[in-house]
């Protein structure tokens, strides 16, 4: 079937699929451009394992058509990472060693990633209420919270890490 | 070699530069468990697996610690059949130990098979050496592991008496030790199996049978009737079907293409069963057959309980409840003639490779599975059935196929933790003291067969009885006269084992019934405790964890107080975990202190804080240890407040979060975790010991709360309300709600109809000729002749006619005709109007598409039927029909029939048809009023002819004509879509402004109220290419109707609304609990989220008479904004809304929209029968295609 092109940014680069609009945007990246960071958790938008940035805002690739996105910017987990360098946030939950299975963790992550960039001093509630629907089954939530907490206290004391918030591409 | 391959036993076996430590394996070759290379790396073989517990690092500590080496240097091979010994599944607890015990013994015996290798080398005696960082010291002299290995091939056998390292010598075993895997997998660069991908890989979904989550009874693996492959064989992408007895199964090419091989395939089943009500678990188990093995039996237990003053005979029911990994699980097959690799979550990869081999009739040794992480399991979830799925799959195809399962199957399918019944006898004596313990438990489990074989009938649909309903089922205390009995029966749901198995609903029944004996005999239930608890590790941790949680005595309910409408209250509970076999091996030692929240006026439960203490012997990784009793706390509280699975007459109706949901961020306690240091104990499994107390500590503390004690989880606050308040007197304070008939609105009753048009044609009064005469065919006009002009000028009317919409073919074949339109005449299809000579229009001339356009009569002289909306038409400008007309036949010619209408009789005589028209054809132009403007008068043209507006957005009368009047725009339907009213008056809070409509018509979404879907979906994307000025124009016509509103008025409305909206939250909940769960759950993460749609309580379709709009939107979901909006950068959401029909049940709509409704229009009367509503809006949408 002859489809137009869709083109995009992903992590940076140009991208041109030759698929039908409706495809999910979450197959293109993990088939197509084989980004293992979004995950597969529901399909229905209610789990956020398969988070990603569209222009900077946290959606679920799962819900997302590929259709939507001509001209936008998607990032994913590993299009955090600058010059070879994780992300802060990335760093702050490997450093409160926010995981246990670690499958909801690309979601978790993401999400941070938005609230700290719309919002650079959450207080508790702030944080809980952006994570609130991000689940974790193994009950990581102590950790990941500490995580989030630590990020933006490293944020908060580092403006150069600050100015990295704003997701590359 | 093809996909991530773990290095076979061969491989190492047959190396240079190695040193093995083995034990005779169970098959030919031995079991390696640990391998130093000639650079000093250790490799170290475990049959377990991590199962995201962290135990890859927790394994390596032991390893360094006890060979002395650099934990980097340590690498681990978990599980893969190709290399790592048969331990048996990673359950209970086990790992730590037990299966690491002789991984401690291999590293011991490599190390004193080097330090003597050592010492010949260096010329001294072992006793000389010291060992650091891998290198061996003799004075100044050094050598490392490395070099002692290089040059040879040695094996040693583990010896299992060889002392291992003293804990005072400890230096890694002990401390915190960050793991290995989160720093990958933080950065998207773990490999789950998942993740997996082999060349030339396809894709496979799976089509499971009706009975959801059974694995056994009547009709099981012998229910399918047919599977048409001709209905998907067409589908892009398509590879196969795969069919054997009730497994089915489509593999195509790319992974959304399968998705959609799967949702269509049709496959017939055979009517199902009933089976036993699981809502009602304690019926059902009661009912259930089963054996009784009685564990302890000491003393006359019958004649203490003679003399109990007071008797209390107490039954606990314990839910189904869910594993719930957040992945569902996937795996890759790759089956050759040769042999079969799998890339696996499973837990027991040497298990999972029997019950291949004897699923394909191969031999074990054909076969390998390699393990790969996946989603957390908490025990015994779909990991082996999708492995076996996607080896039949790829056994099928000849190629490797990746298995995805979906989460409604991961949901309905994954075997359930067992629900369970408790009865206990007992009650005090003279003294207060407990006078006997008379415990029954039931467990109804066979641990769940993979799936693939019963559905192949590879295993037959007969359940076995698993005995794993004794975990902890003998309590702690010493109680004189005491009988404990399991009732060992066969599975009623697939169930098997579930973090804490037993062991938590059995502690839930011995830790809730000594506080009530304690509540009874007036006494601190602490104290109570510790004067029956006999383990001294037992009585230090209760005294430890009362101290550090500072509880204080109380002997009765209350003493906490409260503020507001939240009572506060402290629980208690202990156990200890016991695992395995009975009489089992103990695990970690844990007790809680629980604080709640219980609000008395919507009856939730919060647990604001947990203290949880354990006694795991030495911690091989404390921060692990930590972490575990997190996860446990946590996961435990969302049981214990949450979960319970729901069925419906024949299967699992809970299949995603929202009729599941799980514990959130924003109802995370806080966790004191007190450590018990006790570095020279045993390790003991710390994976599921802290779940264990967990149920009776916060029922416990909901009973020092309020003074209920509750014996059936969860918790919900609908539970609890009813308990605190009494069913009624809720009922009276929600606001009644009186249920109102909705009006009709649909085309009319088909009584009226017949009789009408049969009373028309009889008396005489058809004023038209039935039959008119056909026009003379021509051949198709050259494409040539059209001037691109006019044919661009076409384009932009059939976009605001919207043609494509309807005339829509097959799979999306622009304007070849076929899609339904289910009418009370019958079903109505759509014609092909490309320019095909035999099949579409390609012989019309124009004279003969002008007169069908406006007369609604076909080129053969035969009636079209009104769904044409040939009465807006008839005002449609004469140039206009001609730039139509030009442009309808310079698109392909599409050479394939429509199928043709099927209409009830006496419609499908279309003569009728002209009395019709003589009644209701009215060949009147658009009111033109030029005071009113250019824009007015071209809006009026767009919306009252060719865009046709009124076709759907008014009711018809009885003969399906469009009323006048009032009801002219005042809202009619579309293939079962209510169409709103657009004459000012809509249901809406907000009144439309003329800024409203432009953005809705223009970009699909006004912020008041919500985006376009259903049929008026593909209206907005057919109005994309039109002009901005012409989408304007519409507005500022329909903007000109009186009720319209004023961005003022608007503005009022809508803080209004959501001031309202969020005034009615809490009672919202009272009326409909379940759907509220469904909205947090299903819902919320988008519709309460920050974005950029519209709220909810502006909402059009909730604030309607009837619910027709939302149900159509929950069962086929909405398209996003974005995917509609014409104008580019438009802020527009791109996310879409999924499709919920296979994932909630019309029950469950009903209750979700019950909720909406309360929540988001608190001011419109409750809908009634949205369950049977929901019910036909699936028959309509399964019948139309």
């Amino acid at each position: 079937m002859s489809t137009p092109p869709v083109t995009l940014t992903i992590n940076g680069a140009a991208r041109s699929f030759p698929l039908p609009a409706d495809t999910a945007l979450l197959y293109v990246l993990r088939n197509d451009c084989g980004l293992n960071g979004p995950k597969f958790g529901c399909g229905l938008g209610e789990c956020g394992a398969c988070a990603v940035l569209v222009d900077g805002r946290a959606v679920r690739a799962c819900t997302t058509r590929l259709g939507t996105l001509a001209g936008r910017t998607v990032t994913t987990l590993e299009g955090l990472a600058t010059d070879g360098e994780p992300h802060p946030v990335q760093r702050a939950f490997t450093a409160m060693q926010a995981a246990q299975c670690g499958y909801c963790l690309n979601g978790m992550i993401i999400a941070t990633v938005a609230l700290l960039a719309r919002d650079p001093a959450p207080d508790e509630a702030a944080i809980r209420a952006a994570l609130r629907h991000h689940l974790c089954r193994c009950g990581t939530h102590m950790e990941i919270l500490a995580a989030v907490r630590l990020a933006r206290d490293d944020l908060a004391v580092s403006p150069t890490e600050a100015a990295r918030m704003e997701p590359s591409s | 070699m093809t996909g991530p391959r773990e290095k076979a036993l061969a491989a190492y076996l047959e190396a240079d530069d190695i040193l093995l430590v083995l034990r005779p394996g169970s098959a030919n070759a031995p079991d390696i468990h640990l391998a130093i290379t000639g650079d000093g790396t250790v490799i170290a073989f475990n049959g377990h697996v991590d199962l995201g517990t962290g135990i890859r690092t927790a394994l390596a500590q032991i390893v360094a610690e006890e060979l002395d080496v650099p934990f980097e240097r340590v690498s681990l091979v978990l599980g893969t059949t190709s290399a790592a010994p048969d331990q048996g599944p990673t359950i209970a607890s086990e790992t730590i130990q037990i299966t690491a015990i002789p991984l401690r013994q291999a590293a011991a015996t490599a190390r004193r098979h080097l330090l003597a290798r050592a010492a010949d080398r260096l010329g001294t005696t072992v006793d000389a050496l010291t060992v650091d960082g891998g290198t061996v010291h003799a004075g100044s002299a050094a050598i490392g592991y490395g070099d002692l290995v290089r040059g040879r091939h040695a094996r040693v056998e583990i010896d299992p008496a060889i002392a291992v390292k003293p804990v005072a010598d400890y230096r890694l075993v002990g401390t915190p030790q960050p793991r290995t895997d989160i720093g990958p997998k933080a950065l998207g660069l773990w490999t789950y199996v998942h993740d997996v991908r082999v060349p030339g890989m396809l894709h496979g979904r799976v089509v499971r049978p009706p009975y959801v989550g059974y694995d056994h009874g009547e009709g099981v693996g012998t229910s399918l009737l047919a599977v048409d492959e001709s209905s998907v064989a067409h589908l892009p992408g398509f590879v196969a079907v795969v069919a054997i007895g009730d497994f089915v199964g489509v593999v195509a090419a790319r992974e959304e293409q399968a998705v959609e091989a799967a949702r269509r395939l049709k496959v017939t089943w055979k009517p199902q069963p009933p089976r036993p009500d699981l809502n009602d678990v304690e019926a059902a188990l009661r009912a259930n057959p089963a054996r009784t093995r009685v564990l302890k039996h000491e003393g006359d237990v019958e004649r203490a309980l003679a003399a109990a003053s007071p008797a209390m005979p107490r039954t606990y029911v314990w839910p189904y409840q869910m594993h719930g990994s957040i992945g569902p699980s996937c795996a890759v097959a790759d089956w050759r003639a040769d042999g079969l690799t799998v890339w696996s979550g499973t837990q027991n990869p040497h298990w999972m490779r029997r019950d291949l081999a004897r699923l394909l009739d191969m031999p074990e040794e054909a076969i390998v599975v390699e393990r790969h992480e996946a989603a957390g399991c908490y025990g015994r979830n779909c990991a082996d059935d999708v492995t076996a799925d996607a080896a039949l799959l790829s056994r099928a195809v000849g190629a490797p196929v990746r298995v995805q399962l979906t989460r409604e199957e991961e949901h309905g399918w994954e075997p359930k933790g067992a629900a369970q019944v408790i009865d206990v006898r007992g009650g005090l004596d003279l003294a207060g003291g407990p006078v006997a313990y008379d415990f029954e438990t039931r467990y109804p489990s066979n641990l769940a067969p993979t799936l693939a074989l019963v559905l192949t009938g590879k295993l037959p649909p007969v359940p076995e009885v698993a005995e794993m309903g004794d975990r902890t089922a003998i309590p702690p205390y010493a109680v004189g006269p005491m009988r404990i009995a399991v009732h060992d029966m066969p599975p009623l749901a697939r169930a098997s084992w579930f973090r804490g198995v037993s062991a938590m609903p059995n502690s839930f029944a011995h830790e809730s019934y000594f506080d009530e004996l304690a509540n009874a005999a007036g006494v601190d239930p602490v104290e109570y405790r510790l004067r029956y608890l006999t383990d001294p590790r037992a009585v230090d941790l209760v005294r430890a964890v009362a101290e550090r949680a500072k509880w204080r005595l109380r002997t009765t309910w209350g003493t906490e107080g409260g503020e507001g409408d939240l009572l506060y209250g402290r629980g208690f509970a202990y156990a200890l975990y016991n695992h395995g076999k009975f009489p089992g091996t103990p695990a970690a030692w844990a007790a809680w202190v629980a604080d709640v929240a219980v609000n008395r006026r919507t009856g939730v439960v919060t647990v604001t804080r947990v203290t949880v203490g354990q006694d795991s012997g030495l911690m091989i990784n404390p921060d692990g240890v930590r972490h575990q009793i997190h996860g446990n706390v946590i996961q435990s509280v969302s049981r214990v407040l949450k979960e319970e699975v729901r069925f419906t007459g024949t299967g699992v109706e809970s299949l995603e979060w929202g009729g599941y949901p799980i514990l959130t961020f924003e109802e995370t306690p806080d966790i004191d975790v007190l450590l018990i240091p006790r570095p020279d104990e045993e390790p003991r499994g710390v994976g599921e010991s802290a779940s264990v107390p967990s149920a009776a500590a916060i029922v416990n503390a909901v009973y020092d709360a309020t003074g209920l004690r509750f014996r059936e989880l969860p918790l919900t606050p609908d539970r609890v309300l009813a308990a605190l308040q009494g069913r009624q007197r809720i009922e009276q304070r929600i606001e009644h709600r009186a249920a109102v008939k909705r009006k009709a609105k649909r085309w009319f009753g088909l009584g009226v109809g017949i009789a009408g048009l049969a009373g028309l044609a009889a008396g005489g009064l058809a004023l038209a000729a039935p039959f008119r005469p056909a026009i003379a065919p021509i051949q198709r006009p050259d494409p040539a002749v059209f001037s691109p002009a006019s044919v661009e000028r076409g384009r932009l009317v059939a976009a605001a006619g919207a043609c494509a919409v309807c005339h829509v073919g097959p799979d999306g074949v622009a304007l070849a005709g076929g899609r339904a339109f289910e009418t009370p005449f019958g079903t109505v299809r759509a014609t092909n109007i490309t320019p095909d000579e035999t099949n579409g229009i390609g012989g019309w001339s124009f004279a003969a598409f002008q007169r069908a356009m406006r007369q609604g009569i076909r080129r053969d002289g035969a009636h079209l039927y009104p769904v044409h909306p040939y009465t807006s038409f008839v005002n449609v400008d004469d140039g206009d029909l001609q730039d139509l007309y030009a442009y309808l036949m310079t698109t392909p010619a599409v050479a394939a029939p429509a199928p043709v209408s099927a209409l009830k009789p006496p419609f499908a005589v279309r003569g009728l048809m002209a009395a019709w028209n003589a009644l209701y054809l009215r060949p009147t132009t658009v009111a033109v009023d030029p005071l009113k403007g250019e824009a007015w008068n071209r809006g009026a043209y767009l919306v009252e002819g060719l865009g046709h507006c009124s076709a759907c957005h008014t009711e018809r009368n009885a003969l399906g004509a469009e009323r006048t009047g009032p009801a002219r725009l005042a809202g009619g339907t579309a293939e079962g879509w209510d169409a709103p009213a657009i004459n000012g008056t809509a249901a809406g809070p907000v009144g439309w402004t003329e800024a409203a409509l432009y953005a809705y018509l223009r970009d699909g979404h006004a912020a008041d109220h919500g985006s376009a879907g259903g049929p008026m979906a593909a209206v907005v994307k057919s109005l994309a290419p039109l002009p901005d000025a012409d989408i304007r124009a519409m507005a500022v016509y329909l903007a000109s109707f009186p009720g319209t509103a004023t961005p003022e008025a608007a503005a009022a409305a809508r803080t209004a609304a959501l001031a309202a909206s969020e005034a009615a939250r809490a009672d919202a909940a009272l009326v409909a609990p379940e759907g509220a769960r469904l909205f947090e759950g299903a819902c919320a993460a988008c519709h309460e989220a920050d974005g950029t749609l519209a709220p909810l309580a502006l909402n059009s379709p909730l604030h309607a008479d009837r619910p027709a709009n939302l149900i159509r939107t929950i069962l086929h979901g909405a398209e996003a904004p974005a995917s509609l909006a014409a104008r580019p950068g438009s802020p527009a959401e791109v996310m879409s809304m999924p499709a919920f029909a296979a994932s909630l049940t019309d029950r469950q709509i009903a209750a979700l929209a019950t909720y909406l409704r309360a929540r988001f229009a608190p001011g419109k009367p409750a809908w009634t029968d949205v369950e049977a509503a929901s019910a036909d809006a699936r028959r309509i949408s399964s019948k139309g295609g």
